[in-house]
């Protein structure tokens, strides 16, 4: 059974629609990610228009999002303060990346430029991330303990305009917070991801966050950047594909249902590890789309219809 | 240059009097509809046609169908290595081309007629003295012929591998020697607008009859009504799409906690 799609003016299998969005709703679930990393290159992979996957994925974040904050925030575990914070700098972030969004498409380079950055971050967080886990797992067998520092003070503390985050226990500077939010903003906004897998890290390691807050904290403000990036791709791009997202939306919040099952079942270290593979795989297949001589190396988009 | 065959036929049929032949056609669909469920469709067009009616088994006689869809603006692009990344490096637009266009003969009909006819997709792709002024294209920074024919054949192929062009001439089939019938693949990329289906029955090398008749593609129903909302009011359609979104995501969650519970 297929499905004709308005935006994209194509029609695709409603079960290839419903499936990819319940495998990646079931990893955002597991993994704590809203799962547009991995949303848009599949959606382009199935024929979906670059833009109209970027622009689509956004709004079926906002709902993964949604649903995963409130299972974070019933626990106590969101920081809006600093969610509030992150927000104030992706908000200008998101409006610089629709403009480098919108210029690349006119230029032609959207594809190699969203598949170049796509390669770097996913290549970089994925080796990062396995090199860590697999030391956690290592470590476990060889039944060592390792203690680790609540947080850690670095250069973000030194800062001035320092405003107290009770929720989180810190006492830092604000302007590091608004900086990583303006850049996982321009992220968003251009690679149609909410950005989570390199603001986890960030909040991590720059901001020194207590890692229980900041999964929550992390959803919460990407439920807002992707809403106005979804807001900003409907009038600038006209590429958000109503139909898509409702399919992608109802299958994805089902998967991400029975990723937070599966997560339950498993060690942090080893879904850590498993994403890290999941990352990589991700990346290697961009990175050979990029490097190997295309069959046709000719490309053709319609600019307009004349009625 | 349509016109110019028009007047050739009219010609003919004043000095030769060629008023014997015949030609009358039908079709299935003078619409097509695009709704949730399309996934492309057939288009039947039959009829009937007579070199010399007094002669009704007299197997003479060609035929040419043609369908044309809505113009439209297009960019193709060309990738090039750059340090061994294969990048979008040189970009013609071509203004004005068929969105879709379907070209069938009978087998008696070879190259060289179409050629002098000046039938078929971009016409210059045939003629061994391309005529580029005649297309409306921007060429960019790509100057050579050589160049020029690459884009030209690269713009063909591409159209084709998608279904949206196709030339064939063993698709129409002829019954009892003067009927005929031929189903057209509409496929599901297809652009909206209005579509010609020019039929031309030929003897002797001549175009004798000409027939013309239009069909439409259309959205209908809620595929209609998400495009006219997104083009026409695009914020509204925007809070619509995080109402959806938000309702989705919140009543999944409230779901599963209850399920948990329970």
């Amino acid at each position: 059974m297929s499905i004709y799609l308005p935006i994209a003016e194509l029609s695709v299998n409603l079960f290839v629609l419903l499936s990819l969005g319940g495998v990646v709703g079931f990893l955002s679930g597991m993994f704590g990610l809203g799962g547009g990393f991995l949303m848009t290159p599949l959606l382009i992979f199935i024929g979906i228009p670059t833009n109209v996957a970027v622009a689509t994925s956004a709004n079926q974040i906002v709902a993964s999002s949604i649903s995963g904050t409130i299972g974070h925030w019933r626990q106590g575990l969101v920081d809006f303060k600093m969610g509030g914070v992150l927000l104030i700098g992706s908000i200008f972030g998101s409006i610089l990346g629709i403009w480098i969004f919108k210029t690349l498409v006119s230029s032609g380079q959207i594809e190699t430029v969203i598949s170049i950055l796509y390669f770097v971050l996913l290549f970089s967080i994925g080796s990062l991330m396995l090199i860590e886990s697999s030391q956690v797992i290592r470590d476990r067998i060889r039944k060592k303990t390792v203690k680790k520092k609540i947080h850690y003070h670095n250069w973000a503390h030194k800062l001035p305009f320092k405003v107290r985050f009770y929720k989180s226990k810190l006492y830092i500077s604000i302007i590091p917070p608004i900086i990583i939010g303006f850049f996982i903003g321009v992220l968003s906004a251009t690679m149609g991801i909410g950005g989570a897998f390199i603001l986890i890290p960030a909040m991590i390691y720059f901001l020194g966050m207590p890692t229980s807050k900041v999964i929550g904290t992390s959803l919460f403000q990407i439920i807002f950047i992707t809403a106005i990036i979804t807001l900003l791709h409907t009038t600038t791009t006209f590429a958000v594909d109503a139909i898509l997202a409702f399919f992608l939306i109802i299958s994805s919040v089902i998967g991400a249902q029975l990723g937070v099952l599966a997560a339950n079942k498993l060690r942090g270290e080893e879904i850590r590890a498993l994403l890290a593979i999941i990352v990589l795989v991700v990346a290697v297949k961009i990175a050979l789309d990029l490097l190997v001589p295309p069959e046709e190396i000719f490309n053709l988009s319609v600019l307009r219809v004349i009625f | 240059m349509r016109i110019k065959s028009i007047i050739i036929s009219i010609i003919l049929f004043l000095t030769l009097n060629f008023n014997v032949a015949a030609l009358v056609i039908g079709s299935d669909e003078e619409e097509i509809l695009i709704d949730a469920n399309f996934s492309g469709q057939d288009l039947l067009v039959f009829g009937a046609f007579y070199a010399d009616p007094s002669q009704p088994r007299d197997e003479k006689g060609d035929l040419l169908i043609e369908v044309v869809g809505p113009s439209e603006d297009v960019m193709l692009r060309k990738k090039k290595s750059f340090m061994g990344f294969w990048l979008n490096a040189y970009q013609v637009e071509f203004r004005d081309i068929p969105g879709f266009y379907y070209l069938s003969s009978t087998a008696g009909i070879d190259k060289e007629f179409l050629d002098k006819n000046s039938i078929g997709i971009l016409k210059a792709k045939r003629s061994s003295e391309i005529d580029w002024s005649s297309l409306t294209i921007n060429w960019g920074r790509v100057n050579s012929d050589a160049d020029k024919k690459e884009f030209n054949d690269a713009l063909i192929r591409t159209k084709t591998r998608e279904n949206l062009y196709k030339e064939t001439n063993d698709e129409i089939e002829i019954l009892d020697g003067n009927l005929f019938k031929t189903n057209i693949h509409i496929p599901n990329t297809v652009p909206v607008g209005e579509y010609a289906v020019n039929v031309y029955l030929i003897i002797d090398e001549t175009i004798t009859k000409q027939y013309s008749y239009h069909f439409t593609v259309t959205r209908i129903g809620i595929e209609e009504a998400i495009y006219n909302l997104a083009f026409d009011f695009p914020l509204f359609y925007g809070l619509i799409s995080l109402t959806i979104a938000v309702i989705t995501g919140w009543s999944g969650a409230e779901l599963f906690r209850r399920f948990r519970k329970s």
